[in-house]
């Protein structure tokens, strides 16, 4: 840690801790107490709760308004910028679009090194060469990249301290995750939902890269759930895991989310639920075993992976305290869980044309409307195949009470068609379209997380990619995919401030604290953006 | 997964594109023929395949879309052999929005048999007099006033430089009779690598005064509308300025029924619309 760093630490917030100054940058400790330094963010969702919400107070509802360009970084590659960056002690850490990493000088983004790993031919990525973001532990990086490996970078240099295979690319197995440290390991999960694959979540040691244990998101023959997925089915079975978890360190548990089954639109030769697509898993995180499971939809036909944030909130559940897990899920509803066990507690709807199920049933699995499925010529269905919302991250403030959720207004026409499976080639079954005459649209929404009640929306103009971040200043930030950067108040959704950044956004805002200043930082095109008042 | 089959497309296109030893090959050989032409299960992989990767431009079943042109009308502008076809969907059409697509080449073959299966075979001209329709174009019909072909006309509604390559007599009938009837949805393109998608619904600005300007959006936002009025001028508006924005789904083209416009003038603006083809 040189002088720099140390200044720097000392002026922002006021917070050090002893480990701050230890050899080791960032301790397993650390990452547990990460909401107590706020001047960092120490990982994907700035805690193990998921919450993405900061301490830092210095942006107001009275000074929004006056939010100004520090800097910006361009990471020389247009497309999908879904990082969320960490911030170390004065250095902000990002992933980018193919393969590409980076640290800069969080005052005035400038880099200090650069990486990629070059891409080889024919990577299957379904939805762009993207990458969320970096975990860090120690004075590592850690990345998972789209050809299918882990990687550990040195933090000063990013040279490449280890680099393991997960899985081949060439399957299209493929990484955009940003991992989560969980004391000495490191957990990524594999997308490839679109072609195919056979769902894993991995634990790596995080010191040598030497695989820790795999737990298969498609049981195989002898395992539990395996009777779920007719024949052989369960081979190409999908129920990718391609979102970044969270961690109760009591429990010892991690809950990490699943998407759809494969092919997505086209159940035929899938029958059964399909375990254990679109669920929460709750793994014991030094084995990897389930300790449980809940699927949100059963033996899916509409691409409603739940790869959406668990939020994790102990609270009094109708007067008993509980330890809870809130779920905005792809299909339309908002799931309260109890995290312990994995009990169904309660499931609201988000999204206002909801027709594909009538309700979350007692026992909590959905009451499927007749006629929902798709067909060959098409079927009207709504939330539309990108969800009610996605894997852009909620956020929760303790000081509203409310949970922020990115939310689509969108009905799609879903087709099927029989497909034959081709090794690293396009599964889906058919495909789905906007469906004919109605727009669609999206909002940031504000719900009580326990009655499901709507407090605010603030509407966008097309449905969002972009999720949000709250903070104890009382303001929430958000992007659209319109290009805006929005502040808005925490508690009304008034629009304090907006920017517009000349591209879609598709990332959640990350915000650090430097210098006595709070910066607010969100990706838009190729360049990732910093803001703070004057 | 995560995001919408536009977006999948996107990425198709972005990414590398490797042009094999057999595409090159392909570009001198015009006599190559389809291997699978007829095939019922290719034809079956084809369709699936179009529907999975084609669709989002050309329509779910071929019959054109808001970005791409109707496939099933017989008319191969981009030449009509196997191979041509082949090298249009392999190498793209520079100039064009046709990217080029890594297929690899069964999957050409049976995208080509799907298209052969529904397409109307060889093109016949529309019975019409052809500098009939142009002079109705730009004189009485008053389509000029708003469609502009090769650099002249005007500007509101769409270009019809290419509009006889692009789209079927049935497709241009309805659009002249009843303009309301498939007024196409955008499709989804929120990086807008192409520019912004052309959207033709009629769109109605109140300032806070009261006064009404309509016309077509040719972008918007939750705080910003830049708007096309019909006379043909921007109107770049902050939302803060405005008490409302309507959208209807309605064109802002009069339908020209049959007492506007006679079934023999409608098949002489045929034989107009049908001739251009950018060439």
């Amino acid at each position: 840690m040189n002088a720099v760093t140390i200044r720097v630490t000392l002026a922002a917030a006021g917070l050090i801790t002893c480990a701050v100054l230890g050899r080791s940058q960032v301790t397993y400790d650390r990452i547990l107490k990460a909401a107590e330094e706020p001047q960092n963010w120490l990982t994907y969702s700035g805690d193990y709760k998921s919450w993405r919400y900061s301490k830092l107070e210095q942006i107001n509802p009275s000074n929004a308004g006056n939010l100004g360009l520090q800097w910006a970084f361009q990471s020389a590659d247009l497309g999908q910028f879904e990082t969320t960056a960490l911030v170390i002690d004065g250095v902000l850490y990002g992933t980018g679009q193919d393969n590409r990493a980076f640290a800069l000088d969080a005052r005035t983004g400038r880099a200090i090194w650069r990486y990629q790993r070059r891409l080889p031919d024919k990577v299957q990525a379904c939805c762009g060469m993207v990458n969320r973001g970096f975990a860090a532990l120690g004075e590592h990086l850690f990345m998972a990249t789209l050809d299918g490996h882990v990687l550990a970078l040195d933090m000063k240099t990013g040279n490449v301290i280890w680099d393991v295979e997960a899985a081949d690319y060439r399957q299209a197995y493929v990484f955009t995750v940003a991992p989560l440290v969980v004391k000495d390991k490191i957990i990524v999960g594999v997308a490839g939902g679109e072609y195919g694959v056979r769902g894993f979540i991995d634990a790596y040691y995080a010191e040598s890269g030497k695989r820790a244990w795999r737990f298969y998101t498609v049981p195989g023959p002898g395992d539990p759930g395996h009777e779920t997925w007719a024949g052989d089915s369960w081979k190409t079975g999908g129920a990718p895991a391609w979102i970044t978890g969270s961690y109760d360190p009591e429990l010892n548990l991690i809950y990490w989310p699943t998407g759809n089954p494969s092919p997505s639109n086209n159940g035929l030769e899938r029958g059964g639920d399909n375990l254990y697509s679109n669920s929460m898993l709750a793994l014991d995180a030094d084995t990897g075993k389930l300790k449980w499971h809940f699927q949100f939809t059963p033996h899916d036909l509409h691409d409603y992976d739940s790869t959406q944030i668990p939020v994790l909130l102990d609270a009094p559940w109708q007067g008993q305290p509980r330890k809870l897990l809130l779920h905005a899920n792809r299909n339309g509803f908002l799931y309260v869980l109890d995290r312990t066990n994995g009990t169904f507690l309660s499931a609201k709807p988000f999204f206002s044309r909801l027709n594909w199920a009538k309700e979350i049933g007692p026992d909590g699995r959905p009451v499927v409307m007749p006629g929902s499925d798709p067909t060959l010529e098409g079927t009207r269905t709504c939330p539309g195949a990108l969800g009610a919302t996605n894997w852009f991250s909620p956020s929760y403030s303790p000081q509203t009470g409310l949970l922020y959720v990115a939310a689509a207004e969108e009905c799609d026409v879903f087709t099927n068609a029989p497909q034959k499976y081709h090794e690293g080639h396009d599964f889906m079954g058919s495909v789905y379209v906007p469906a004919s005459g109605e727009k669609a649209w999206g909002a940031l929404r504000a719900f009580d997380p326990f009655t499901g009640e709507k407090k605010w929306e603030f509407k966008y103009f097309t449905p969002p990619n972009g999720g949000s971040l709250s903070t104890a200043g009382g303001v929430v930030f958000a992007g659209d995919s319109d290009g805006n950067f929005v502040a808005l108040d925490a508690r009304s959704g008034k629009d304090l401030w907006h920017i517009q950044l000349g591209a879609a956004i598709y990332s959640s805002p990350m915000t650090y604290a430097l210098d006595g200043k709070q910066y607010v930082v969100i990706p838009a095109g190729a360049a990732l953006f910093a803001f703070a008042l004057p | 997964m995560a995001t919408s089959l536009s977006i999948r497309l996107m990425i198709r296109i972005g990414s590398v594109c490797i042009v094999t030893w057999t595409t090159l090959a392909l570009g001198q050989d015009k006599e190559i023929k389809n291997p699978l032409t007829g095939d019922p299960s290719a034809i079956q992989e084809g369709s699936s395949l179009f529907r999975a990767n084609c669709s989002p431009c050309h329509g779910l079943n071929a019959g054109g879309g808001g970005r791409g042109p109707d496939l099933r009308t017989g008319l191969w502008v981009h030449g009509p052999s196997d191979a041509a076809i082949f090298r249009t969907i392999s190498e793209g059409v520079p100039g064009t929005e046709m990217p080029a697509n890594p297929f690899e080449d069964s999957e050409i073959w049976a995208l080509i048999a799907y298209l052969r299966s529904v397409s109307a075979g060889t093109k016949t001209p529309v019975a019409g007099d052809l500098a009939q329709g142009e002079r109705l174009f730009f004189g009485q019909g008053a389509c000029a006033q708003c469609h502009m072909v090769k650099g002249r006309g005007g500007r509101l509604g769409p270009d019809l430089t290419r509009v006889g390559a692009a789209r079927s007599v049935a497709y241009l009938t309805e659009s002249i009779r009843d303009p309301d009837k498939d007024l196409s949805l955008a499709p989804l393109d929120p990086n807008n690598h192409y520019g912004i998608p052309a959207a033709y619904d009629t769109v109605t600005a109140v300032t806070l005064a009261g006064e009404r300007v309509i016309g077509v959006a040719k972008n918007e936002d939750a705080f910003s509308l830049q708007l096309l009025g019909q006379d043909q001028k921007l109107n770049l508006f902050l939302k803060k300025d405005l008490r409302e924005v309507i959208h209807e789904r309605r064109s802002l083209m009069p339908a020209y029924t049959e007492s506007r416009l006679s079934n023999q003038e409608l098949q002489n603006l045929l034989a107009y619309l049908t001739s251009l083809r950018g060439e």
